[in-house]
């Protein structure tokens, strides 16, 4: 069981002529959690103000970040890192400027070439209309008494503009549109625009220009074809840029961010007018390292370790609510720690209390195999999950790498060693019932049995099916509950127990562990009596009665113990029962798999394949046709690998949910809060320093 | 015609049946609203991923219970 790391509170103090190194020394060290000054916490001081450098920063970190959307960086754009020195003489000789002067040119460029060749098309469409009549450009417009509109229609107004003087040119095409061209007197106009209206007219604006529309059409059709050539050598010039500016706008993007980022910690501490004061939290191994790191390396700065904080949480009530709480640092080994994203699903664990990750990372892997249980499933999660280790980088993909990984052995294991089962099949016995098949009837390998006795000792389940085994798999994932449980339990005591020292958690805690003794215990002496005993037997074992007995008092010492919950503590009760019960899915769908896989293996083999087993002589033979046996390999390929898909959800999703739900609950609180040191990561550039200051 | 077999038999599988079936629907019935109600929280605030799917498979015990019991039914009884 693993607490989270140690914390000690520092406070940093110096002249604010040195806050800047003071800023890179605090970034080197990544150990230091800041604790957010508050205003008005102390007199004389006051939050400080950014940097002076960090708004000149901000700006340029926008135009780069304008620029590398533009050009199409993102998140799969492959760049060469650039050493730090390098980046940052090149922003501070306005680099970032001449860029974006480059880049914006032929920005603007291409913007200009789209326009433009939108308005074309445009007046092309309108073009492709007018060429259907039979006029000049230039004749639409220019007289002093008559007017001409030209436009589309709906429906054909040649019939009710014939009692208005006008002329009209029309071309109805069912594919081209319905175009038509009126020119009237200018006292009719009313008349001929309230006519064509009632058609579905909507006006074409007759493009500038003379001869027929038909050449005017070709020339802009030649001049959107330039548009585009250009247009397409203006992409060709984004790409060089792409190419030529990748790397400087990469690294610069980077290094400008944590500039900011560093250039407005000021924001967050304390100042007074010539000095600066930082509280925060260090881990309290590392304290007094910090500290000389922190003096050696900037002047006129003093590192005071004010507190080792214990895990006690009596009189924290004094002290000041922002020093309240230490962050949490979860403290775990290499294995345990992709166990991690588990736990901070539910939450961070407090400072003050157990982190289950370890446990999580111990049962979970345990509980995922046993339900997977099969030698067949559990050999594909062992290879996908090492090669997904192997590749993984991001969290979500790492956890379902481990957990294939370390669930398929235990699998493995379970299936192998105590289930003795491959593909829903079991490795040696000859079964009788004519449904069931094992790898030894199956292959006909005599020997297999003696294999397992060979590597096994006696009395394995590697054979066993039937009634009595499956009794016996719900009794066993019982009491695996029941130990898994009652280590939660006993985590709720240490909890407390630190927290409160063991009196106040005996008292809070020691009851529900009582209660859940008792109902163990009568139900344990219960079940013997009411289900496993014999029926016919009319006494009550003996052993069976006191477990009842004994059962019974710690259900009401515990009860008793409890009365602080009022009415909770005898409602929960029952609820205990369930969180027991609750394991025995373990069982459950671990055999609803086995149940599938058989179904699945009588389809293909039986059904398809046509084998036939003779008790007989003890041979099997297959009487099917070639086309069966084909099918009968289709269906045990798909077959297997649909349970296998489902085992992930199934196992995994309820593998964890025993952690969360029945353990967890007995113990965790959480709501921490994360350790954050102040560090900077650095992808895209390379630290010119390159000290080996290893994270904390 | 004449009923073939043991009829007290029957009755257990029948028996075994309803605890798994009946179970069932209670179980996605309480599942079914906490699952909408989940699917709404987490779209507002990804991390109470956690906690949501903690309290959607709470009502998932309640079918274990009748898996149980048909169990006991068949091969206990």
């Amino acid at each position: 069981m693993s607490l989270p790391e140690s914390m000690s509170r520092i406070v940093i103090v110096g002249t604010k002529t040195h806050i800047d190194e003071a800023i890179e020394a605090m970034y080197d060290v990544k150990a230091i959690h800041l604790i957010d000054h508050t205003v008005g916490a102390d007199e004389g001081f006051s939050l400080g103000t950014s940097r002076p450098y960090s708004p000149k920063a901000s700006e340029r970190l926008l135009k780069v970040r304008a620029m590398a959307k533009g050009l199409g960086i993102n998140n799969k754009t492959k760049s060469n890192p650039v050493p730090v020195d390098e980046i940052k003489s090149q922003i501070s000789s306005d680099s970032v400027e001449l860029v974006e002067e480059e880049v914006n040119s032929v920005f603007d460029k291409r913007n200009d070439l789209n326009q433009r060749i939108t308005e074309l098309n445009a007046k092309k469409k309108n073009l492709e209309l007018l060429s259907a009549i039979p006029v000049d450009l230039d004749m639409y417009s220019g007289y002093r008494s008559i007017f001409g509109v030209v436009g589309t229609v709906a429906e054909d107004p040649t019939s009710a503009l014939s009692g208005v003087d006008c002329e009209v040119f029309s071309s109805f095409d069912k594919k081209k549109g319905n175009v038509i061209a009126v020119f009237a007197k200018v006292q009719d106009r009313d008349k001929v625009t309230g006519i064509l209206a009632e058609n579905g007219f909507s006006e074409i604006s007759v493009p500038d220009g003379t001869g027929s529309a038909a050449n005017a059409l070709a020339d802009v059709d030649h001049e959107i074809e330039t548009a585009e050539s250009e247009l397409e050598s203006a992409n060709k010039e984004v790409e060089n840029l792409l190419e030529k500016h990748k790397d400087f706008l990469e690294a610069s993007e980077e290094e400008l961010s944590i500039e900011v980022q560093k250039g407005e910690l000021p924001l967050r501490i304390a100042t007074s007018e010539y000095t600066f004061v930082i509280d925060a939290w260090v881990p309290a191994k590392k304290a007094e390292s910090v500290k000389t790191e922190l003096e050696a390396n900037v002047e006129g700065v003093y590192v005071e370790i004010q507190e080792t904080r214990g895990r006690s949480l009596e009189g924290t009530e004094e002290i000041e609510s922002r020093f309240r709480e230490p962050p949490t640092r979860m403290n775990n080994g290499k294995i345990a720690k992709e166990f991690e994203y588990p736990t901070k699903l539910v939450s961070v664990p407090k400072y003050q209390e157990i982190d289950p990750t370890v446990l999580i990372a111990i049962f979970f892997p345990l509980f995922f195999g046993f339900m997977i249980g099969d030698v067949g499933y559990a050999i594909p999660f062992i290879i996908i999950g090492a090669y997904g280790l192997k590749v993984a980088k991001s969290k979500d993909w790492r956890i379902i790498a481990t957990a294939f990984f370390f669930g398929g052995i235990w699998a493995f294991i379970f299936g192998f060693f105590f289930f003795g089962e491959c593909l829903g099949m079991h490795f040696v016995g000859i079964p009788t019932d004519g449904v069931t098949h094992t790898w030894q009837q199956l292959l006909g390998l005599d020997n297999l049995p003696a294999v397992f006795e060979g590597i096994l000792p006696a009395g394995h389940g590697v054979s066993k099916v039937g009634s009595e085994w499956i009794g016996f798999l719900m009794k066993l994932t019982v009491y695996i509950g029941i130990v898994h449980l009652l280590l939660g339990y006993v985590c709720a005591i240490y909890n407390k127990t630190i927290q409160h020292g063991f009196k106040h958690a005996f008292l809070e805690k020691g009851g529900w562990l009582l209660a859940f003794l008792g109902i163990v215990l009568m139900c344990y002496g219960l079940a013997n009596y009411l289900i496993f005993a014999i029926p016919n037997e009319a006494a009550m074992n003996s052993i069976d009665l006191y477990c009842i007995i004994i059962g019974i008092v710690l259900i009401i010492v515990g009860t008793v113990l409890n009365r602080h919950e009022g009415a909770q503590a005898i409602l929960e009760l029952p609820g205990i029962v369930g969180n027991v019960l609750s394991y025995t899915r373990l069982a459950a769908i671990g055999m609803s798999k086995a149940g599938m896989a058989l179904a699945f293996n009588y389809i293909a083999i039986d059904m398809f394949a046509g084998y036939v087993w003779d008790p007989v002589t003890q041979t099997g033979s297959v009487e099917g046709s070639i086309i069966g046996i084909v099918f009968c390999f289709v269906m045990i390929a798909f077959g297997h690998l649909m349970i296998w898909v489902l085992a992930i959800i199934s196992a995994g999703l309820h593998g964890i949910r025993l952690q969360y739900v029945e353990f967890m609950a007995k113990f965790f609180d959480g709501g921490g809060t994360e350790f954050e040191p102040l560090k900077v990561k650095r992808e895209k550039t390379i630290s010119n320093a390159n000290k080996a200051t290893s994270e904390v | 015609m004449a009923m073939e077999g043991d009829v007290g038999a029957g009755l257990v599988a029948i028996g075994a049946g309803l605890a798994v079936g009946l179970a069932g629907i209670g179980s996605g019935m309480a599942e079914k609203d906490i699952g909408a109600a989940a699917v709404g929280a987490i779209t507002e605030d990804m991390s109470l991923f956690g906690k949501a799917l903690m309290f959607t498979v709470l009502p998932e015990t309640i079918v274990i219970f009748g898996l149980v019991i048909s169990i006991l039914c068949i091969f206990v009884m």
